[in-house]
């Protein structure tokens, strides 16, 4: 729902460190989402196509990695991920869990590209 | 000459909402300092959580000093509840978006001595999705819902049940006339959040708003200690 915003800022972000960098263009965007972010990666693909266009991402990849929710059991250890709304341990019978990922949301990294240099061939070369 | 292009891979590692969670430490810090022990409350629209304040607000009088901010998209309905019955209330109207975010309470504390209080409540506005996301600087979050929204709740909404400390189940007296199975509700929350608390109240009969209180007391006292 507030996919709008979220990618507002990432290429916030973005921009930002790629222009610290004195980078000319972004190639890639990694961006971890975790299942339960509530933030949907389809819906920030569509959006980040849009708000990067005529920006120095305007070209850039976005690759995002999903981190599944995983719950531990707090009586066997088990971790494991729900499956079709079944949240209880598949590994003991009186089972009591946390989460303890699928909460994440960031930019993990971004690939930057600098401008073209000329250079003399190195005389070794010709 | 030859012609070069170089790229660099640079780690960030940048929480998206990070102006968010900055803010929000902000406030946990001050908050902290100032004695005050903050409770995140998130429902549905109509689970309750207005009538849950209610309750305990007049449950505190004379125990301890409660004060409260609403989140509503609009009107000061809920805050006029509350102010009835004697509580010092700040309404935030989002204008439309559906969670309170640390800037807006940021704001609010504007209108409330936050020196004078021993608790502060924040009613989220009713949605169980988005509010999960948004840290409010608060000790604890706290889900309430209500027996007619039905028994899979927790499993539709594992987002915010996965992340609560405490669930009020609210609307008891209306069991006897819906197929909500407690039982199952309690189990689900369980295998899912094996430390959230569960307390089943009827905010029109007063069961086991007592018990809320207990633990809302109880747990305020043991991060004050801590």
């Amino acid at each position: 729902m507030h996919e709008l915003t979220a990618v507002s800022r990432i290429l916030e972000i973005v921009l930002h460190e790629a222009e610290t960098a004195g980078a000319t263009s972004v190639s890639v965007v990694s961006l971890v989402n975790g299942e339960w972010s509530t933030f949907d990666s389809d819906c920030i693909e569509s959006y980040f196509r849009i708000l990067a266009q005529g920006t120095p991402a305007g070209n850039a990849r976005l690759a995002v990695e999903t981190i599944p929710a995983r719950y531990r059991c707090e009586d066997c250890g088990n971790v494991y991920a729900p499956s079709d709304g079944v949240f209880a341990c598949p590994a003991c019978p009186a089972s009591k869990a946390t989460l303890i990922s699928g909460r994440e949301f960031y930019i993990d990294s971004i690939e930057v590209e600098f401008a073209d240099t000329d250079c003399e061939e190195s005389p070794g070369r010709k | 000459m030859i012609r070069l292009r170089s790229s660099l891979q640079i780690p960030i590692v940048k929480k998206v909402l990070a102006a968010n969670d900055l803010l929000a430490e902000e406030l946990r810090s001050k908050f902290e300092q100032a004695g005050l022990f903050v409770v995140n409350l998130m429902g549905s629209p109509g689970a309750g959580k207005t009538s849950l304040l209610e309750r305990t607000v007049d449950r505190l009088a004379g125990r301890c000093r409660v004060g409260v901010i609403e989140g509503d998209i609009s009107t000061s309905l809920d805050a006029d509840r509350i102010a009835r019955h004697g509580a010092p209330v700040v309404q935030i109207n989002t204008g439309g978006l559906c969670h309170l975010d640390a800037a807006m309470i940021h704001g609010a504390l504007d209108g409330l001595d936050v020196s004078s209080l021993d608790i502060l409540v924040i009613e989220n506005v009713g949605n169980l999705v988005c509010p999960a996301q948004f840290d409010l600087g608060e000790a604890r979050k706290v889900a309430v819902c209500s027996l007619p929204e039905g028994d899979d709740k927790v499993l539709k909404y594992p987002e915010i049940f996965s992340a609560v400390s405490a669930v009020v189940l609210n609307k008891l007296d209306l069991a006897g006339h819906l197929n909500f199975n407690i039982t199952e509700f309690s189990r689900n929350l369980r295998e899912m959040n094996a430390n959230a608390v569960l307390t089943e109240v009827s905010c029109v009969t007063g069961t086991g708003v007592d018990r809320w209180v207990e633990w809302l007391l109880h747990t305020a006292a043991e991060e004050k200690s801590s």
